[in-house]
């Protein structure tokens, strides 16, 4: 049974990895096994194309929490309002925006995702709200998200929001979560708790552990916390937050632990955590857990985990190519759109 | 075409209720809006004809719910939202400068905010220096607002109704001290449009240039002026920004003088913009420099002689005005 004493024991959401394998099915997990390597390979590509210069501004690589957006649009589907902190590039992909577009936005270039108007920060689709750039700014806007899907009568729809663990500690985030709890808005706020607000532990800037379980009561809102880096423990718990929020039209905070392996932004070298704690957590890797079970399962081996890889890399080399040849915003457009007609 | 004697608040209740009525994607959220009737009344009667999904009393969150308003505007309502005083909007300063204002541009087009904002601005009689700050020289800088602060009943209800129809968020400044001002408008519909100064009275010596409650103030100016022999064209901005630089230049090209007078601070506020924009386009026609009369450089004090002084005067516009006409 894989994991199971392990999340029981850490407190997670109690999941059971085979029925989730069963759930899901082998074609899907495969294909977000995929997404995951997806995600990877665009923002190592994006990273190198970084070091070259190619690249500027602020970059906050996801690597290490693959495993909790990639799970949530496998529950929920792409027909969610979703909102996000600048570490936006995996939900971007996830909702749609191609490899191309979102690295020729880091390149800043005309047919970047937002017309080279936004960078790596600001992403956004049809149904992603952004990339916030701000910490915690995003929390009203996905609650307003939810008053729309409330005042439009649409008892289906659901408004995401992910933050990090460094902005439970902003007001919006309480301000948000009283009118949510108040009005009874359909409202998943989502804590990926990646252990560290840029280079202050986590621990250092929020005054309780277990953030969900401690925060929601005084909200009078359901609180969970899943393994952020197992995909299925999260696809298991935001399957039953999923259901439960449609059902009752209430909000719901979850925590998910997780880690990043990154620094803060490519500009932080992580000096504040050791070699060795790093080694431990990047042993946690949700793509090697992801496709150690599914190998265990037979559903892919060694070879076609490889070549899976490899096209996703050349997927993101043929994107910078697309970035690199794609031509620099027309300066007689800077002006246009500051107002919407 | 009929008219109706109202005060200010009820033009602009009349304004949002018929934008109500057009448009189902139009809800009102606020502090006291809704059971309370509005702070000042504005919203008044409305909870019991329109229930409280549309009309929405919100706790005292102002970056909670300013914030709402941006999601739900980028979602597809057109919210309006009741600050209780624009100085509460402070709280709320990260929403309206960072996600409201830049959302369109930033987006890549995908999202605009059709949101209004609305409340009193400036300084009431006598509540210090927290409660009276006049915000559009603040919000003023920024690209991605717009900024309307109407000076009478009819221009307000008008303005209020462009606004809502806007597809940008609209920063719509009131007063608490005009609330009560009674004006005869049209009961039929109309429009004002946003971006469009108003030329309150016609002169051919001297153009001031002015908004929100200090109109009043300047036409009470100008009358003294005319016993001095100076003729006063008084331009009512009506909308800060976009500013209708042109109907003041093309004012101040035939009076070759112009005295800027606002509520607000001096420093880096209209007058400073205003007189730039003059120097800008019609340096070559002015006989004197711009002058400006402004709120002193202090907080707003709490004593009626303390805040006489530092507010704008008559005395103090027309002793501005003598002075672009070189003759102090």
């Amino acid at each position: 049974m894989g994991n199971t004493d392990t999340l029981e024991t850490s407190g997670f959401f109690r999941s059971d990895e085979e029925a989730v394998l069963k759930q899901v099915g082998k074609e899907a997990l495969l294909e977000d096994l995929r997404w995951m390597l997806l995600i990877r390979n665009l923002e190592i590509r994006a990273e190198s194309a970084y070091q070259q210069g190619k690249v500027g501004g602020f970059f906050h690589a996801y690597i290490g929490q693959e495993a909790v957006q990639t799970s949530i649009l496998r529950v929920m589907g792409r027909e969610q309002w979703y909102t996000t902190s600048y570490r936006c590039h995996a939900l971007a992909l996830l909702l749609g925006a191609s490899p191309n577009e979102i690295m020729a936005e880091f390149y800043g270039r005309e047919t970047g995702n937002a017309k080279g108007r936004g960078g790596s920060m600001h992403l956004f689709t049809d149904r992603l709200l952004g990339g916030h750039g701000i910490v915690g700014g995003q929390i009203p806007v996905a609650t307003g998200a939810a008053l729309t899907l409330k005042l439009q009568g649409n008892t289906e729809g659901v408004s995401v929001c992910f933050i990090g663990d460094g902005a439970v500690a902003q007001g919006a985030f309480h301000e948000s979560l009283n009118i949510a709890s108040l009005w009874d808005l359909p409202c998943i706020y989502v804590i990926e708790n990646n252990q560290w607000g840029m280079g202050t532990a986590v621990g250092r800037a929020i005054s309780v552990e277990r953030i969900a379980e401690a925060k929601a009561s005084g909200y009078n809102m359901q609180a969970y916390t899943f393994d952020g880096m197992d995909y299925f423990n999260c696809h298991a718990g935001f399957s039953h937050v999923f259901q439960e929020v449609r059902k009752t039209q209430r909000p719901v905070l979850v925590e998910v632990i997780t880690e990043r392996f990154r620094g803060h932004s490519i500009s932080d070298p992580g000096l504040y955590r050791s070699k060795e704690d790093l080694q431990k957590v990047v042993k946690r890797d949700p793509i090697f857990r992801l496709r150690d079970k599914l190998m265990e399962a037979g559903v892919i081996d060694e070879e076609q985990f490889k070549s899976m890889d490899k096209e996703q890399k050349q997927i993101c080399v043929d994107a910078m190519k697309f970035a690199e040849e794609s031509p620099w915003p027309d300066p007689i457009t800077l002006e246009e759109d500051v107002l919407a007609p | 075409m009929g008219t109706q004697k109202v005060e200010l608040r009820e033009a602009l209740r009349q304004a949002i209720d018929e934008e109500m009525e057009r448009d189902s994607a139009v809800f009102v959220m606020g502090e006291e809006v809704a059971e309370y009737n509005g702070a000042y009344k504005v919203t008044k009667g409305m909870l019991d004809k329109w229930g409280p999904e549309r009309i929405r009393d919100t706790p005292i969150a102002e970056l909670g719910f300013l914030g709402m308003g941006v999601g739900a505007a980028m979602t597809g309502m057109r919210p309006i939202v009741e600050v209780m005083s624009w100085n509460f909007s402070f709280v709320a300063a990260d929403q309206i400068i960072s996600n409201a204002a830049k959302m369109y541009y930033m987006s890549g087009n995908r999202f605009s905010v059709p949101m209004v904002i609305r409340g009193p601005n400036g300084a009431a009689a006598q509540v210090s220096s927290q409660h009276s700050h006049c915000v559009e020289n603040l919000y003023g800088n920024l690209p991605g607002l717009i900024i309307v602060a109407p000076s009478n009943a009819y221009d307000a209800k008008g303005l209020l109704k462009s606004s809502i129809r806007n597809n940008n968020p609209v920063l719509f400044l009131e007063n608490e001290l005009d609330y009560g001002t009674a004006m005869e408008i049209p009961t039929e519909e109309y429009l004002v449009p946003i971006g469009k100064a108003n030329v309150v009275r016609k002169g051919s010596d001297l153009t001031i240039v002015s908004h929100s409650r200090m109109v009043n103030l300047c036409a009470n100016a100008a009358k003294e002026l005319a016993k001095l022999g100076i003729q006063v064209e008084l331009i009512d901005l009506r909308t800060i920004r976009p500013l209708d630089i042109a109907t003041i230049a093309e004012s101040v090209r035939h009076t070759n003088a112009c005295v800027v007078v606002e509520e607000g601070h001096i420093f880096g506020g209209m007058g400073a913009e205003v007189g730039m924009q003059v120097m800008e386009h019609c340096f070559d026609y002015l006989d004197a420099p711009v002058e400006r009369v402004c709120q002193k450089d202090t907080p707003m004090p709490y004593s009626k002689v303390l805040e006489k002084e530092t507010m704008p005067t008559v005395e103090r516009v027309v002793k501005a005005a003598l002075k672009a006409k070189n003759r102090l």
